[in-house]
């Protein structure tokens, strides 16, 4: 028999109880939306009767609410893009679709090229004014990330670490490489006063998860076939992955057995940590180095659907207020980026009608700052409310000097 | 006084196939059933066309029979049969040698028995055992729909004149000097009683085909031979899966739709109304079946049910598993009384040709020699592709095929009409099975639609995953607004039975999530709206 995680199995769990679409945010904020429950469980049921597909698949944006809600531990959201792989078989990427999911690959072309993050970033910023982007089929009201002078790994191999201890691996993730560098400065910084070497395994691929929500299944495999096979390495040095992107850990640690159901997605996954959930660890070890001066800001924590479906808690709060610092959660729901999904054009109103409630919530600035451990949340945050957003780890950095 | 020349008692295939085939020779035919239509073996069955397989080696009559009829169905039964192949496998467990009668048997009977590698095997079923599956060979068989080749005969019958009257028992006959004059029957709703002139009268009342003759006064040699079976939420296989020994319990699981059937078991009871099952039972035929599937207790499953085979047993025949699967006319002008026949026994893939049989003798007593067509027409027209295509925009997806079979050419039409112009009639009124509010209407308003059972054996609302929990209320809603009276306006009872009636099949199954799914129904139903009858009773 073949995995019983995988998400195939699990529709058969499904009891049809709904709670998937009172939880679903796309579904309160456009009717349209069939919901969870009938795309992923129920439909599963009748793909033998002819060849179909959900017309409102489309509207899934794979944050997951409802893998949550489910009290029988239904891989809902997993169902849908299984099915949206099925719908790719036949349908052709367009070509916004085609770079929405491709990040990894973009980003690799910039680097390729002298001044390239500067060029690109220039002409992200005429194809949003000239709207191209928005002829392409993106979302054009938004900023396009924008591309770090340099990434993240050529920073890296310019910190200089105490070899010879503990050491980790660090799962970069594409966002934090090309757009968001300081947030991978400040893992490391973190890391290091907690006496671990942080490494770089540069065989790494993108996790696989813009792919996965483009329908591009195949080419998920490949890259998850990929980086499993490298923890699994690294878990046989002694050596745990660790990553400051959530959706990075979620799919390393979750999506890859949900989907592509091998056992060695299951032995992976045990050597994989999302970034506070390593250092929540340390510190129940007595192992955390607690030489932290005060963290005496207020701070508006919104947390990432994907990682509230890691179950692990909220360590990033946990460590954060053990510092002295005021964290308040935002309480306000998905932000509605969801990945790649707000990226696209017709999705962008459905996109920023889910994060109004949190947009508010930011508005009200009864804080010193917003922190999210996800990247996309951040812009999305950024994107409607005005107030750049940092990563959780960077507070923590800032606290270690 | 309402007449008929020939009036036949019971729903089940046998009758329908005996209404169809009469009103096809231009013989005014009207069945009465005192239930709804196929209540009783006819749909609590495996829904499996036999290719004969089953009986090559013990009795290659009935297996040629099969093989013919299938092929028979195939074509003229489009609308309810899923042509899924069956395959037949060999456990480690099993004897080899009967593996060999059994080749021969296929072959002697002319039913193409394919051998397929292990391998092979595994990929067409790839939750078969690794462990004690040891060969396997490809047969025709077939999954068969009861409820929809039901409604299909009864709307080919009415093509050609045929009346169809459910609910309606028949509580006595109506003889002079031992000559049938007429059948004496009563409305289950309304508990009015008369007369319907004939000058022959069948019983095809399959399981109670004995309490009819008593009724006319001669005895008949039926016996109701319990058989349970079990059904899971999902497609466990893809084809018929037999297990290849000798013909015993649990050993064939049928792709059903939505749904697998697992069954059967075999018990002599002296009621065919007993319907019950038991824990007991479930627990023996999930541990024969998991010798086949070894992950079967991972699959959740929806329900169980039973239904009687009618055995007919000749004076001093043998009973239950040993009883034979054939089936007997009894003309009972030898009895006595002129005009008034029995057939019992067969199989449900045979019906046709019994039904063929006992019309070729009724006819013979008419005068009328008109040939059999029923093998060579379809029951019903199937729904064009350009009418399906037309549907896609309104229909839920992955449900235009099962409603076009479903509704038939005439109502799917009607179907799409209402969506097309009505867009709340798009709304899901059952969302396992995908049945829109359109499609409910339309068959509640049909002249066999008295509860609303009747209109889920129609439509598969209320037997899939949530078995009623969210569809119920909907349903009995729909019902009580489009429905007949005087039954429709008691929404509550309707309600209620409804309930009842998805319970009877899930209390012997309370555990695991099936549980959890009717602990949900219960708080809903019991707690929420107080709808007295809303727990399992």
């Amino acid at each position: 028999m073949s995995d019983k995680t995988q998400a195939i199995f699990t529709g058969d769990r499904c009891l049809s109880c709904t709670s998937c679409m009172a939880n679903c945010p796309v579904m309160a904020a456009i009717k349209d939306y069939r919901g969870p429950k009938l795309v992923g469980p129920a439909h599963g049921r009748m793909h033998f009767s002819q060849e179909d597909i959900e017309a409102t698949l489309e509207f899934c944006s794979n944050c997951k609410s409802c893998d949550r809600a489910c009290p029988s531990g239904v891989a809902v959201s997993t169902l849908n893009m299984l099915q949206r792989a099925e719908y790719y078989k036949t349908h052709p990427h367009t070509q916004a679709e085609d770079m929405i999911a491709h990040g990894e690959r973009a980003g690799k072309m910039v680097r390729m090229m002298p001044f390239g993050a500067t060029f690109a970033n220039i002409g992200m910023e005429f194809g949003k004014t000239l709207g191209i982007f928005s002829k392409l089929g993106l979302a054009g009201e938004r900023d396009m990330p924008a591309y770090a002078s340099t990434p993240f790994k050529d920073l890296y191999s310019r910190i200089k670490q105490t070899a010879g201890g503990k050491k980790i691996v660090m799962f970069t993730g594409c966002f934090i490489n090309d757009n968001e560098p300081q947030v991978g400065e400040a893992f490391v910084k973190v890391m290091n006063a907690n006496g671990y070497e942080v490494l770089i395994d540069k065989g790494f691929n993108c996790c696989g998860s813009p792919l996965v929500v483009t329908g591009y299944l195949d080419e998920a495999k490949q890259h998850a076939d990929n980086n499993a096979d490298r923890i699994l390495e690294w878990k046989k040095k002694g050596i745990p992955v660790v990553t400051p992107c959530t959706s990075c850990s979620l799919m390393l640690k979750e999506e890859y057995h949900e989907l592509f159901a091998e056992h060695k997605f299951h032995e992976a996954a045990e050597n994989v940590y999302d970034a506070f959930e390593f250092l929540e660890i340390l510190q129940e070890r007595g192992e955390f180095n607690d030489n932290v001066k005060p963290i005496s800001q207020k701070l508006l924590y919104h947390v990432p659907c994907h990682l509230k479906c890691q179950a692990i808690g909220l360590p990033a709060a946990n460590i954060l207020e053990e510092f002295g610092a005021n964290v308040q959660t935002a309480d306000a729901g998905c932000c509605g980026i969801s990945g790649n999904y707000g990226f696209r054009k017709d999705k962008y109103d459905i996109s920023m009608k889910i994060g109004a409630k949190l947009f508010e919530r930011v508005k009200r600035k009864d804080f010193d700052k917003v922190i999210s451990d996800c990247g996309t949340c951040r812009m999305q945050i950024h994107h409607g409310s005005g107030i750049k957003p940092c990563h959780p780890i960077e507070i923590l950095a800032a606290a270690y000097q | 006084m309402e007449k008929a020349t020939v009036v036949v008692i019971g729903g089940g295939a046998t009758g329908l196939g005996i209404l169809r085939d009469l009103s096809m020779r231009g013989v005014k035919a009207l069945l009465v059933e005192k239930n709804d239509l196929v209540n009783g073996a006819s749909s609590r069955y495996h829904g499996l066309l036999h290719s004969g397989g089953r009986y090559a080696v013990k009795d290659q009559e009935a297996a040629r029979e099969c093989i013919i009829e299938n092929q028979i169905m195939r074509k003229i039964g489009k609308s309810c049969v899923e042509p899924c192949g069956g395959m037949f496998t060999r456990l480690d467990i099993d004897d080899e040698a009967y593996e060999e009668l059994w080749v021969k048997g296929c072959k002697d009977s002319g039913i193409e028995a394919t051998p397929i590698t292990l391998d092979e095997a595994f990929k067409l079923e790839p939750r078969l055992s690794r462990k004690h599956v040891k060969s396997a060979y490809l047969v025709p068989d077939a999954a068969v729909d009861g409820f929809r080749m039901a409604w299909q005969l009864v709307d080919s019958s009415k093509r050609y004149g045929g009346q169809v009257k459910t609910y309606t028992e028949v509580i006595g006959f109506d003889t002079v000097n031992g000559e049938l004059r007429g059948v004496k029957v009563r409305d289950q709703f309304t508990g009015e009683e008369y007369e319907i002139g004939c000058d022959i009268a069948v019983n095809a009342a399959g399981g109670w085909a004995g309490f009819v003759g008593k009724l006319a006064g001669v005895e008949i040699g039926v016996q109701p031979d319990k058989g349970t079976l079990i059904a899971f939420n999902q497609r466990i296989v893809n084809h018929v899966v037999n297990r290849l020994h000798k013909s015993s319990d649990g050993d064939i699981f049928v792709p059903h739709g939505s749904i697998t059937i697992l069954g059967t078991s075999s018990m002599s009871v002296p009621n065919p109304e007993d319907t019950s099952t038991s824990r007991a039972e479930v627990e023996s035929l999930l541990k024969i079946g998991e010798q086949t599937f070894e992950d079967l207790r991972d699959f959740r499953i929806l329900r169980t049910f039973a239904g009687s085979r009618p055995l007919y047993i000749p004076p001093g025949g043998a009973v239950g598993r040993s009883a034979s699967r054939g089936f007997a006319i009894v003309d009972h002008d030898n009895d006595g009384l002129k005009g008034f026949f029995t057939i019992v026994g067969g199989k449900f893939t045979t019906y046709r040709l019994m039904a063929e049989k006992m019309c070729n003798q009724i006819c013979a007593k008419l005068g009328n020699d008109t040939p059999c067509r029923t093998a060579e027409e379809p029951l019903v027209e199937e729904v064009s592709q350009e009418d399906k295509d037309r549907a896609k925009k309104f229909f839920p997806s992955y449900g235009v095929n099962l409603a076009a079979t479903r509704l038939g050419v005439d109502r799917f039409k009607k179907v799409v009409e209402r969506l097309e112009s009505d867009p709340e009639s798009r709304e899901l009124v059952c969302e396992c099975e995908n049945v829109t509010r359109a499609e409910a209407e339309e068959i509640c308003k049909d002249d066999t639609s008295f509860i609303v059972n009747d209109v889920r054996r129609r439509t598969r609302i209320g037997m899939g995953t949530c078995q009623g929990n969210f569809c119920a209320l909907r349903a009995a809603a729909v019902f009580s607004e489009m429905g007949v009276e005087p039954t429709a306006k008691d929404s509550l009872a309707r309600l209620r039975e409804f309930l009842q009636g998805r319970w009877k099949g899930i209390r012997p199954v309370l555990l695991g999530r099936t549980l959890r799914e009717t602990e949900m129904t219960r708080a809903i139903y019991e707690l929420s709206m107080n709808v007295k009858g809303g727990a399992p009773q």
